[in-house]
């Protein structure tokens, strides 16, 4: 097996998951695992290891270009763009040991289930619907300052799980 | 860097974290983060939960089909020559806010060296040659990140000193010097809205392990207005947005010497002062 059949068959099922949470749609999540692998073979010298995890360069492209077919979907302003593909900090390394990183990453999962749920709701609703606060604050009818609440809180719970 | 600004960027980093800001209230973040670690660390934080949720969804087996379909895209896109590739990655590289991503993932280059051969597509000249010429191009792309970020710094500081020279509750400030500064001279024009610029001419040279740090002092009380930049030949100069909780009534803007990075209150001698 080649190394780019190889790196396909660890990352991919990863990627097609996240896609189709956020698109709902098979074929156009299928797209999106053609995108991602498409960026990253181009953009491949651009990356650097101590930057982070390859599994969570991959997955914050496929939420990038998800989020992206779904505004276009919804005819919404794209905010995102090529946000997170451009400007994921280049000063911010994320662990760059596979298994510390499956730790950390383990860690917010079980934190996330135990989250209380309107802030779980409105986290995932800025994360894999690419919402807005005030679009988030609409759809939930609810203050903006409770929504931008409710996400600081998440995040700042999530931060406080991870090991230091 | 001020305390104002560190606390407003600190606000924005879980919308930056999310995608949700501005392409002005982004590059703002990142120009931040540069100077400021506590920030970088909260997003270093911030990015691990950010993939953290990623991995929350269960990884799904795709259909054998898409492996085929994808492998055979990556196998077509290599067909341009590596050198337009990398030159592409300069013209795309954004103009504000990105650290030059050093470094080449070697499972990628494998990757894509065995589908490349597997191709009987001729590439490159060399391996050597390739890298070299990569080498090359990270680092012109390090120096022209550098420089825009040198111009935003500018250009942003530049904007500030015509909102302060202009401003309606402008006040010059003649200043003096003390101690072994006394040849020195300097001006400062303070608005309380919109802040402070000093220009000092013929400052001796701070003493070893020093710095000079400007006071806005209202009520008696001080409040870091940030460090004199070091312009050479003698010369400093802050251009900086008013402190917070400045009192009104008399204002006086004095210059210190202090520890490198400066202090939350003054603690060594004065050199310049002047009041209005």
């Amino acid at each position: 097996m080649d190394a780019a059949g190889e790196l396909y068959d660890r990352h991919a099922g990863r990627v097609l998951a996240l896609a189709r949470r956020i698109l709902r749609d098979e074929g156009d999540a299928e797209d999106i695992v053609q995108e991602v692998f498409s960026q990253a073979w181009r953009t491949a010298t651009r990356y650097e290891a101590g930057r982070g995890s390859v599994a969570g360069w991959l997955l914050m492209i496929a939420r990038t270009r998800a989020i992206d077919r779904l505004r276009a979907r919804h005819s919404r302003p794209d905010t995102t763009g090529d946000v997170l593909l451009e400007t994921m900090p280049g000063n911010t390394q994320a662990p760059s040991d596979q298994a510390i990183a499956n730790e950390q990453y383990a860690l917010i999962r079980q934190g996330l289930v135990a989250l209380p749920v309107e802030q779980r709701t409105a986290l995932e609703l800025a994360y894999f619907e690419g919402l807005s606060q005030s679009e988030i604050a609409e759809r939930l009818a609810a203050p903006l300052g409770t929504i931008k609440t409710r996400i600081r809180t998440a995040l700042t719970t999530l931060r406080r799980s991870l090991r230091p | 860097m001020t305390m104002d600004r560190h606390d407003t960027i600190g606000a924005m980093l879980d919308e930056y974290a999310l995608g949700q800001l501005s392409q002005d209230e982004r590059r703002n973040v990142e120009t931040h983060i540069r100077e400021c670690d506590v920030c970088a660390t909260d997003l270093r934080h911030l990015t691990v939960v950010m993939e953290g949720i990623a991995h929350s969804v269960d990884p799904v087996t795709p259909p054998p089909a898409l492996k085929q379909r994808v492998l055979a895209s990556l196998a077509l896109q290599p067909q341009e020559p590596r050198r337009a590739a990398v030159e592409s990655n300069v013209v795309t590289m954004p103009v504000t806010g990105v650290k030059i991503r050093r470094g080449v993932h070697p499972g990628w280059l494998a990757a894509a060296a065995v589908v490349i051969l597997g191709l009987g597509v001729a590439l490159y000249s060399s391996d050597a040659t390739r890298r070299l010429l990569i080498d090359d191009v990270q680092e012109a792309q390090a120096a022209a990140v550098d420089l825009q970020r040198r111009i935003d710094l500018y250009a942003e500081q530049a904007d500030l000193a015509v909102s302060i020279l202009t401003a309606g509750d402008m006040q010059p400030i003649a200043m003096s010097g003390k101690e072994d500064a006394t040849a020195s001279t300097a001006r400062a024009y303070w608005s309380r809205t919109r802040g402070l610029l000093i220009v000092a001419d013929d400052l001796p040279v701070p003493p070893p392990g020093r710095v000079y740090q400007v006071w806005v002092i209202g009520g008696g009380t001080p409040f870091s207005a940030g460090l004199l930049g070091d312009q050479g030949a003698g010369r400093g100069m802050l251009i900086a947005p008013p402190p917070n909780g400045v009192a009104p009534g008399t204002i006086t803007v004095a210059v210190t010497d202090e520890p490198p990075g400066g202090l939350p209150a003054p603690s060594g001698m004065i050199r310049l002062a002047g009041s209005i």
